[in-house]
């Protein structure tokens, strides 16, 4: 056990990790943040990403002291009271989902992509999302509301 | 673990209730939660009307359709309706969440007791102000905020976590256990019986810890390769009986397919291999359960929440009416998650440690615990005239079923045969089941059948298809596709799955030496589409997930880690154009699970195209 200090969308945080505990058990058990799933242990799905300082990173495979210090942004902490995020609003604009279980890994890592990269181009976008599986294969439609999302950006 | 007779018993009784009119529904309105035992039921709670039912949505759109058609009748909003689903102590029993039965089946049931509660009959098509308009998913919200919440999500304060010990082959059984120094840790519980033993502590590192304590011996069987196992298939096969009182019928046969087989002038035998592959939903499955007294909750995320609640009386000893599961929202499902296994675990542990307990299982433990889809072992025999108009046709399935047998075309003398054999791992239902295999051997088989009589694909199939529907379909199929004129390496599959006509039109190139998917084109007639919207992403979803099956899953024995097995992703995502045959009037059929039946006989046909050589064995690239 070792306690630690970070920032949990927005709001300083001080919690104990069980050794060896990774960041998306931190989150989901410790904060209660449920939005990052759990998918394949192993970094290969992309279900449980969430920005730290900024980075999408796979919480399944982050160490929790490696967030130490630092800005972790879930799904939980990107709408502003009723206001989505606009990739959030552009999922929902494109019905970018079926089952949805991978829809807020997919939304933190075109955020991450966005932030990056304002105006991807759509194999930009393939490329940014290949570590992400929606096994229900709306990949189209994510594609098409990631697009959205930047022009919205364009606009904004 | 579970019974197969079960599964079987239920699935005969949910299929005769259907067919002998049960689909009725029965209203309490205005009064809620009155028991009744027929199929769904509404209740006005409130502003709210609340429609019951035992069916589940993992991502296919179920809660919206059933909130539609209750709106539609209702002449409220959408939003006006609240729609419980998969909690056997609130919802009447009406079916599984399979076989795409939710749009014909509990929609149109839906619609008659609402409309028949206000003394009228459903609204025709042509007035409907809900209904055939693509309203978007009710979830959406929840889905895009992270607050949707799913099977796993689900706590229960005060819950231990539960680990299951594991063979280290998939036939291993046990044969002696040493578990005292794990017995001996406090606040951790072991179950060792019936050839079972399960961990129970306070986090899951500690169950983990007691469970590496326990010296178990396991009976030692190596892990053989499915093709291994399937290779006696032939000698040990079950001839199928004409069985009309279920779904699936193993026999459909008409005229003498042997004298016409021995009559024809040109005969073709060709034999078709599908492996088995893993549904791998990104949610692993997992349950919590509560005994209070003799009284069970299990709370899981399952497609037949009825069926599980079987299941689990059955293993723990008790009767069903102490049973109550509550199904939750799973992480996709695909067919995968239909039986108990994960809560008959949970509720075995929460038993002996008194207290609730949660199980969920790894992805590892999805990749080996879980079925998987049936391997399937096909051969076709046709014999056709000199002009190469089929007469004859027999089609045998070894081990997957019979789903998809009956073939779209008008073969006069024709025998369609789901011969039973043992299965080599657990293997189980899954999207469509063998429809899949079914359709990859027959559009294979026609596709050659063409190309020996030098046809075009599509007219050789035009000439032995009767339904002016699937007609169209192609027809206009080949208009959009660019058909003939298209590239080289083109190939088209159609088929009429659960009452609905498709096609999919496929067009491969050689890049860098290796074949590629150019672009695909899916036209499909549904009937009427009662959500445009959520009807086109199930198309898509299910071609794209066809991908994987047709390009690249085999699910093996080794299969552990979904590193090691590979599903679609982004980059194998060809550019897809969808049409769909909107039939207002037509009675809808489901979709789910048709789309992805056409996708590996398609491209398979287009790489035949392409190169001259003919796959017959799935998956196509791996």
């Amino acid at each position: 056990m070792a306690a630690i200090e970070l920032t949990v969308n927005g709001r300083r945080q001080r919690t104990d990790v069980p050794t060896g505990a990774m960041l998306l058990e931190v989150l989901r058990e410790g904060f209660k943040l449920t939005g990052a799933k759990p998918g394949c242990g192993e970094g290969a799905c992309g279900a449980c990403t969430v920005l730290l300082d900024g980075r999408a990173v796979k919480a399944c495979i982050t160490p929790a002291l490696s967030a130490r210090g630092k800005q972790v942004v879930t799904i939980e902490g990107l709408a502003r009271g009723n206001a989505l995020h606009r990739v959030q609003q552009a999922f929902l604009d494109a019905e970018a989902y079926q089952c949805g279980y991978c829809t807020p890994g997919m939304i933190m890592g075109a955020v991450a992509l966005l932030d990056k990269n304002p105006q991807p181009s759509e194999a930009a976008v393939r490329q940014a999302l290949e570590g992400h599986i929606c096994r229900c294969g709306t990949y189209p439609r994510i594609v098409e509301a990631v697009r959205m999302a930047a022009r919205e950006t364009r606009r904004g | 673990m579970a019974d197969s007779n079960l599964l079987r018993d239920y699935k005969r009784r949910e299929f005769l209730r259907l067919l002998n009119g049960g689909t009725a529904v029965a209203l309490t309105l205005p009064v809620a939660g009155a028991q009744a035992a027929v199929p769904a039921r509404l209740a006005r709670v409130g502003e709210l009307y609340e429609l019951y039912t035992g069916k589940i949505d993992m991502g296919q759109g179920a809660r919206t359709l059933l909130a539609q058609a209750a709106a539609e009748e209702l002449g409220v909003p959408v939003s006006a309706i609240r729609v419980v689903m998969g909690d056997t102590a609130r919802v009447p029993d009406d079916g599984g969440t399979w076989a795409s039965l939710t749009t014909p089946q509990t929609v149109p049931a839906v619609r008659e007791a609402v409309a028949r509660a206000h003394g009228g009959t459903p609204r025709v098509p042509a007035d409907w102000k809900v209904l055939g308009q693509s309203v978007p998913n009710v979830l959406g919200r929840a889905i895009v905020t992270g607050g949707q919440e799913y099977a796993g999500d689900y706590r229960h304060e005060g819950a231990l976590a539960g680990v299951v010990l594991r063979p280290p082959g998939l036939h291993g059984r046990l044969e002696s256990a040493d578990v005292e120094a794990a017995k001996k840790l406090a606040g951790v519980t072991v179950v060792n019986q019936d050839g079972w033993i399960g961990v129970a502590a306070a986090t899951v590192r500690e169950a983990r810890r007691a469970a590496n304590l326990i010296r178990a011996q396991w009976t030692q069987e190596p892990d053989r390769p499915v093709e291994e196992l399937a290779r006696p298939w032939k000698q040990q096969a079950i001839a199928p009986v004409e069985d009309n009182q279920t779904r699936y019928p193993p026999l459909v046969r008409q005229g003498d397919v042997e004298g016409a087989l021995g009559r024809a002038a040109r005969r073709q035998s060709t034999t078709y291999w599908t492996p088995m592959i893993a549904h791998t939903a990104l949610e692993t499955r997992s349950a919590t359960a509560e005994w209070r007294g003799d009284r069970l909750t299990v709370h899981c995320g399952k497609q037949a929440p009825f069926l599980v609640r079987s299941e689990v009386a059955k293993a723990l000893g008790i009767a069903e009416e102490q049973v109550h599961i509550v199904s939750l929202m799973p992480g996709g499902g695909f067919g995968g998650k239909q039986r108990a296994d994960v809560e008959i675990e949970a509720a075995r542990l929460a038993r002996a440690a008194g207290r609730a307990v949660r199980v969920e299982w790894s992805r590892e433990e999805e990749f080996r615990w879980a079925y998987a889809r049936p391997a399937a072992l096909m051969e076709i025999e046709s014999g056709a005239d000199e002009q190469g108009r089929i007469q004859a046709w027999r089609h045998r399935n070894y081990n997957a079923g019979a789903p998809g047998l009956p073939p779209p075309y008008a073969f006069r003398d024709q025998s369609n045969e789901a011969w039973r054999t043992p299965a080599p791992y657990r293997q189980g239902s899954y999207r469509a089941l063998a429809s899949t295999a079914n359709n990859f051997a027959r559009e294979s088989h026609m596709d050659e059948r063409a190309a020996e009589f030098k046809r075009d694909p599509i007219d050789y199939r035009l000439e032995h298809i009767d339904d002016a529907r699937l007609r169209e379909v192609l027809e206009r199929g080949a208009k959009r596709f660019g058909w003939p004129g298209a590239g080289k390496g083109c190939g088209v599959a159609c088929t009429i799955e659960k009452d609905g006509r498709l096609a999919i039109f496929a067009e491969t190139a050689m890049e860098g030496g290796k074949p590629r998917i150019v672009r695909m084109l899916m036209v499909a007639d549904f009937g009427a589409a009662l959500n445009p919207g959520n009807l086109r992403n199930q198309m898509m979803g299910g071609l794209i997930q066809g991908l994987g099956g047709a390009l690249f899953e085999e699910w093996t024995p080794a299969t552990r880690s979904l590193r090691a097995y590979r599903v679609p992703r982004f980059s194998d995502v060809p550019p897809i154009e969808l049409h769909l045959i909107d039939r207002r009037e037509t009675r809808s059929a489901g979709a789910g699970e048709a789309p992805i039946v056409l996708v590996a006989p398609a491209i398979a046909n287009a790489l035949f195209a392409l190169t001259g050589e003919r796959r017959r064995r799935l998956p196509l690239m791996g």
